[in-house]
């Protein structure tokens, strides 16, 4: 693979400067934001590059279990933004990606598809919590938004008699489908409008076509599963917070992030 | 006449020490400017919210001693807007009878037919349906619990003539042969003359002024009511 060098790398501040322009042309007033973003983006890059390094010269149950770690906090953390108001969003967030993450793993390990290895681990490990991560976001906000603007429906299922659980079905379902259509739809398009970025890396490393698309597999077939697991868990478990314990509708207050 | 609902001295954010009794197999119309509490009041009876302060009661029981499922379907409500769930009538019209396995097709067909709508709609898709003929399958799903107690809420405000002329004589069929309690609120004094015995007007979230229907709109105590019937 060649490498690029930091003179390369600094011609970058050429690309940087064209949405800068376009910024000040158009007063668009994102200029101090576009470039403080490139530059955080950056340090960020270069902090994880060396973290990286570090992670993978120590034994790799340490360098997995440290870096995982942090990746499920940070995530659950983000995740938990998302769902203000919903009690305990941040705790649910977190053992919903345990769970995944432990999941994900052992299939992997079990079945031999991947080594227990950090270097493999890691960034596969990465691209699962990052998507469950939005992909619990988004459903801390989607159920609010569904409880908020089919308040009407669930007030008439429950003067029918249902209680909690079948007046939330509808928002469960719809909750659940949303998370999964743009990965089915990601999953019909996949390699033929855009190769998917861990198969580009994986041949931009060197890698041949046939092995990156079998990593690209795993990986997309892993995150499908995921996500779908995740948004299930998130409205099965978040769907009681909006009732009362006499199976009244209650308010949650609580913007969205 | 037996009472089959009691409120005593309920209150709560928008309602303010009401006390009222419903008579069993009569019809009852509620009336009131906006905001009165009218509609936080039926939410009260069935149970959607609870009161602050003071008690309901159904049968002479405290609400609160039934399951509240059962309490829910006995006292069934039917609200403004006829807010149907996705899907076909048929789907709409067997979610309380399913949640107690007891649907039938049979049951489908009778409550289309009580509700003057044609049988085949029974598998057509709820967003095809005009604004009239959502709030009667929102009626027949409510209707489909059988419940002995009926809560309207302004359930003929979106209809035409023709279909308001229509759900009275259901209305007072449903109390006459079938023996339902009805409490239906209405913005059209003349719709509460002709269907009510009695009438209940809410102010402010107070219970201003109750009684026979006819005495009330001709010798109305309050200023309140005075002025809510002269507008």
């Amino acid at each position: 693979m060649t490498n690029i060098s930091n003179l390369s790398l600094l011609t970058m501040i050429l690309f940087v400067m064209i949405p800068v322009s376009l910024s000040y042309l158009y007063s668009l007033g994102i200029g101090k934001s576009a470039i403080w973003s490139s530059l955080r983006g950056v340090v960020q890059l270069f902090l994880i590059g060396y973290i990286l390094t570090f992670l993978f010269s120590i034994p790799d149950w340490q360098g997995i279990g440290l870096w995982v770690a942090v990746m499920l906090v940070i995530a659950s953390f983000q995740a938990s933004r998302r769902g203000q108001g919903i009690p305990h969003a941040f705790l649910l967030s977190l053992s919903s990606l345990i769970l995944i993450e432990v999941f994900v793993l052992s299939l992997w390990i079990v079945f031999d598809i991947i080594p227990f290895r950090s270097e493999q681990v890691i960034p596969m490990s990465g691209m699962i919590i990052g998507n469950s991560m939005v992909a619990a976001g988004l459903a801390f906000e989607r159920m609010k938004n569904e409880f908020h603007s089919n308040q009407g429906k669930v007030l008439a299922a429950l003067s029918l008699g249902a209680n909690a659980s079948q007046a939330s079905q509808m928002i469960i379902r719809k909750t659940i489908r949303a998370a999964m259509i743009p990965n089915v739809d990601r999953l019909k398009t996949i390699g033929l409008v855009q190769l998917p970025g861990m198969m580009t890396g994986l041949i931009l490393g060197g890698a041949s076509p046939i092995e990156a698309i079998r990593y690209q597999i795993v990986i997309s077939i892993s995150v499908f599963s995921t996500v779908s697991i995740c948004a299930m868990i998130i409205s099965l478990v978040t769907y009681r917070f909006f009732f009362n314990q006499n199976m009244q509708l209650q308010t949650i207050e609580g913007g969205n992030d | 006449m037996k009472t089959i609902m009691e409120a005593r001295n309920v209150k709560n954010e928008r309602v303010d020490d009401v006390h009222f009794e419903l008579m069993e197999e009569t019809l009852t119309t509620m009336i009131g400017p906006s905001g009165s509490g009218k509609s936080s009041l039926l939410m009260l009876l069935n149970r959607l919210e609870d009161p602050d302060e003071g008690e309901i009661y159904f049968k002479s029981k405290k609400i609160e001693q039934y399951p509240i499922n059962e309490l829910r379907r006995n006292i069934g409500m039917v609200f403004q807007q006829a807010h149907l769930f996705d899907g076909t009538v048929e789907d709409n019209l067997k979610f309380g009878p399913r949640l107690k396995k007891k649907w039938s097709q049979n049951l489908g067909s009778e409550l289309l037919e009580k509700v003057q709508l044609p049988v085949d709609i029974l598998t057509k898709d709820v967003s095809h349906l005009s604004g009239g003929e959502q709030q009667r399958v929102a009626f027949a799903r409510t209707l489909a619990n059988d419940p002995e107690v009926l809560l309207l809420d302004e359930v003929t405000s979106a209809l035409d003539m023709r279909t308001v002329e229509w759900m009275e004589k259901l209305l007072h069929r449903l109390v006459d042969e079938e023996g339902k309690t009805i409490l239906m609120i209405t913005h059209d004094l003349k719709q509460a003359e002709r269907l009510g015995s009695y009438t209940l007007f809410m102010n402010e979230g107070r219970l201003e002024e109750k009684g026979e229907t006819s005495e009330l709109f001709r010798h109305p105590n309050s200023n309140a009511l005075k002025k809510f019937i002269e507008a």
